[in-house]
């Protein structure tokens, strides 16, 4: 009965040195993404640009003398589905970091999950405030309140609107842009010059009615929110009705390939604000939208780029600390400063999580994003 | 003014396809008694089925009777092989049969065209207009007309033919019409066959008018369409369409000049709540 015990001891003994060998073999970083679902275009991009990260960093011999493994999942962007899935990312993958690829609804789920845990986490882009309020949260992409800010600085100040009309989906993400955008409007005393404000439902498909609203309201610009799939449909709509005259403004829920394939000559001249510039000249950018494009025949987007930076900036840290401690990596991203990302040179994050770095205009031209200009003033973009 | 008008006009449009996905729920609640769930997910194989021809032969003058052909089949499949097995168990079976079917087709859709949102870029061979500064676009007159013809030969088939009779017959009391000599599992096959096509119809044309076939676009149709057959009355197929072209219109109105932070898509039900509160047999339901 005694040697039994021991045995079985011993056996679990080997075991544990077993497995906790074949876990220290590579570093993994856990991601969600919704790569089915109605966000499904965003997951894929999201994890076929963690993919070329991943592969960067282990051709260039890994970290710490080890590889990468990308462990990720599939959340659909439900919360419902993000929980057990990031439970079990931390019980039985035990990644020691993550990257929250999914919309602000799973992520703001998880993040208190990895948090209490003491695993770093990094949102490439959902932009709901709360995601950071944990000790180990940060962000990768702007807050909806810093681009609905800047959103109202470019339509007053770039565009020299008279008038501005505001249109905002009823969720989480369009509440946190209408805060900013009528922050920018208070603070410069021109609310009086806005002359609608208008919220859908986030399931809206049919957007004449609004689209009337904003004919009859004729602002000379109108920040229309939203995801492609929304705001696409509604530009061509919009040229349907034959509505001249008026610039519409979107943000990085527009930031698709999708956008002109569905709005089709109707998305020419729509600018939106963003994290990617495609004609950055920088040789990292053009790299991964050449080997982005080569690999998969579409347009790179603002999603990828962003879940790439989150990505790297974790491997950076990871490098920097010299260890896979929670605590160390946590304290190496706090201190990233002007590192080189894809979405431009990011500053540094502050206390709270937030990510300094500036905005991008984008426009479409003959169909893609290129260039249109570039938000810096720190009072602007500051979260 | 011109606000206004051009309002009714999108509720109309709205209304419009409304009624184009609810009809064939009300046919056949109207001939079996059973909640169709599954007829939305008819709906989504039509716009993909028709994409799917469209973008190979890049005509719909192909794409849109494939598709309605397809349909027809997956409609009178359905109805053989799973309603009618069903037909003497209480109504909640195929009901929840339905439900199932509708959450599978919906997956089948999504495994073999892929999670990704596609474009239908057929361009519709109707021209914009303008009555009274408002202008109509060409995608809008598109689904008036569809919407006008197919009602037009609906009401031709089932108030002018010995067959619309059957139907009628049928629907009152399926068994004592049969013993008096009507084929009453044609007319069953019949009316999945007219539902289902105007299915792929209403998916097609959605599809078409704003750019977008995805597996899950038969999801808002689905719960929308059956408190739409709620509050036109069980199986009445006039009182149906009344119900889509109001609530198309109320929607549209409350959006437009009432500004309430409710969700649109809430009023379809409350208008359900309602009926079913002081009128549970519908705007024009019999039984």
């Amino acid at each position: 009965m005694k040697a039994k015990a021991v045995l079985c001891a011993a056996a679990f003994v080997i075991l544990g040195i077993c497995g906790a060998a074949s876990a220290a073999d590579t570093i993994k970083i856990g991601v969600l993404a919704p790569i089915t679902g109605f966000a499904a275009s965003d997951g894929f991009s999201t994890i076929e640009s963690i993919k070329l990260a991943v592969e960067k960093v282990n051709s260039e011999g890994g970290i710490l003398g080890k590889n990468v493994e990308l462990v990720y999942y599939d959340d659909a962007a439900d919360p419902k589905q993000a929980v057990p899935l990031a439970n079990k990312l931390i019980t039985q993958d035990r990644v020691i970091a993550f990257v929250a690829g999914s919309y602000s609804m799973p992520s703001r789920a998880v993040a208190p999950i990895f948090d209490e845990e003491g695993i770093p986490l990094v949102a490439a882009y959902a932009l709901h405030p709360e995601i950071t309020n944990g000790d180990y949260t940060f962000r990768n992409g702007f807050l909806g309140t810093t681009e609905g800010r800047v959103a109202a600085y470019t339509a007053l100040e770039l565009f020299k609107a008279k008038k501005v009309a505001l249109v905002t989906s009823d969720n989480d993400f369009g509440q946190t842009l209408r805060e900013g955008f009528m922050g920018y409007l208070k603070k410069t005393g021109r609310e009086g010059d806005l002359v609608l404000q208008q919220t859908y439902p986030s399931s809206e498909k049919d957007f004449a009615v609004y689209l009337s609203k904003i004919r009859d309201a004729a602002p000379d610009v109108v920040f229309f929110s939203g995801y492609y799939f929304q705001t696409a449909p509604a530009l061509k709509q919009a040229k349907e009705m034959g509505i001249s005259g008026i610039r519409f403004i979107g943000e990085q829920g527009s930031d698709s390939p999708k956008m002109a394939e569905i709005a089709l000559d109707a998305a020419e001249g729509f600018v939106i604000l963003t994290n990617l510039d495609r004609d950055d000249p920088r040789p990292l950018v053009q790299e991964f939208l050449k080997s982005y494009r080569d690999r998969h025949k579409i347009e790179p987007d603002m999603v990828g780029a962003s879940a790439y930076d989150a990505f790297m900036i974790i491997v950076d840290a990871i490098k920097a600390a010299g260890s896979t401690d929670g605590k160390a990596i946590r304290d190496a991203i706090a201190a990233t400063k002007d590192y080189n990302g894809l979405t431009g040179v990011i500053n540094g994050f502050d206390e709270a999580g937030e990510v300094l770095k500036p905005v991008q205009l984008q426009e479409i031209k003959e169909g893609k994003f290129r260039y249109f200009g570039i938000v810096t003033d720190s009072e602007l973009i500051k979260p | 003014m011109q606000l206004f008008f051009e309002q009714i006009l999108n509720g109309l449009a709205i209304g419009s396809i409304y009624a184009l996905i609810t009809l064939g729920l009300a046919l056949v609640y109207g001939i079996l008694r059973i909640l169709h769930v599954a007829h939305a997910a008819v709906y989504t194989v039509g716009a993909y089925v028709g994409l799917a021809i469209y973008s190979r032969t890049s005509t719909l003058l192909l794409a849109v009777p494939g598709s309605m052909l397809s349909c027809v089949l997956l409609g009178i499949a359905i109805e053989r092989f799973v309603y009618f097995p069903l037909l003497k168990y209480p109504p909640y079976v195929p009901l929840i049969s339905s439900i199932a079917l509708f959450l599978g087709l919906e997956e089948l859709c999504r495994i073999v065209a892929g999670p990704e949102l596609l474009t239908f870029p057929a361009t519709l061979p109707f021209p914009s207009f303008s009555v009274a500064g408002v202008m109509v676009s060409g995608t809008t007159v598109t689904v008036y007309a569809v919407t006008i013809a197919v009602l037009a030969a609906l009401w031709f088939v089932t108030a002018k033919t010995e067959f619309g009779l059957a139907m009628r017959a049928a629907s009152l009391d399926m068994e004592v019409a049969s013993s008096l000599g009507v084929n009453s599992k044609l007319v069953v096959d019949a009316t999945f066959a007219i539902g289902s096509a105007i299915a792929s119809l209403a998916g097609i044309l959605v599809g078409i008018y704003y750019n977008q076939v995805y597996s899950t676009m038969g999801t808002m149709p689905a719960y929308k369409s059956l408190a739409l057959i709620v509050v036109g009355g069980m199986g009445s197929t006039v009182g149906t369409v009344l119900a889509s072209f109001l609530l198309g219109l109320g929607e549209t109105l409350l959006i437009s000049f009432a500004n309430i932070p409710l969700p649109r898509d809430a009023l379809a039900f409350i208008a359900m709540i309602l009926v079913l509160m002081w009128k549970p047999t519908g705007l024009l339901g019999k039984r």
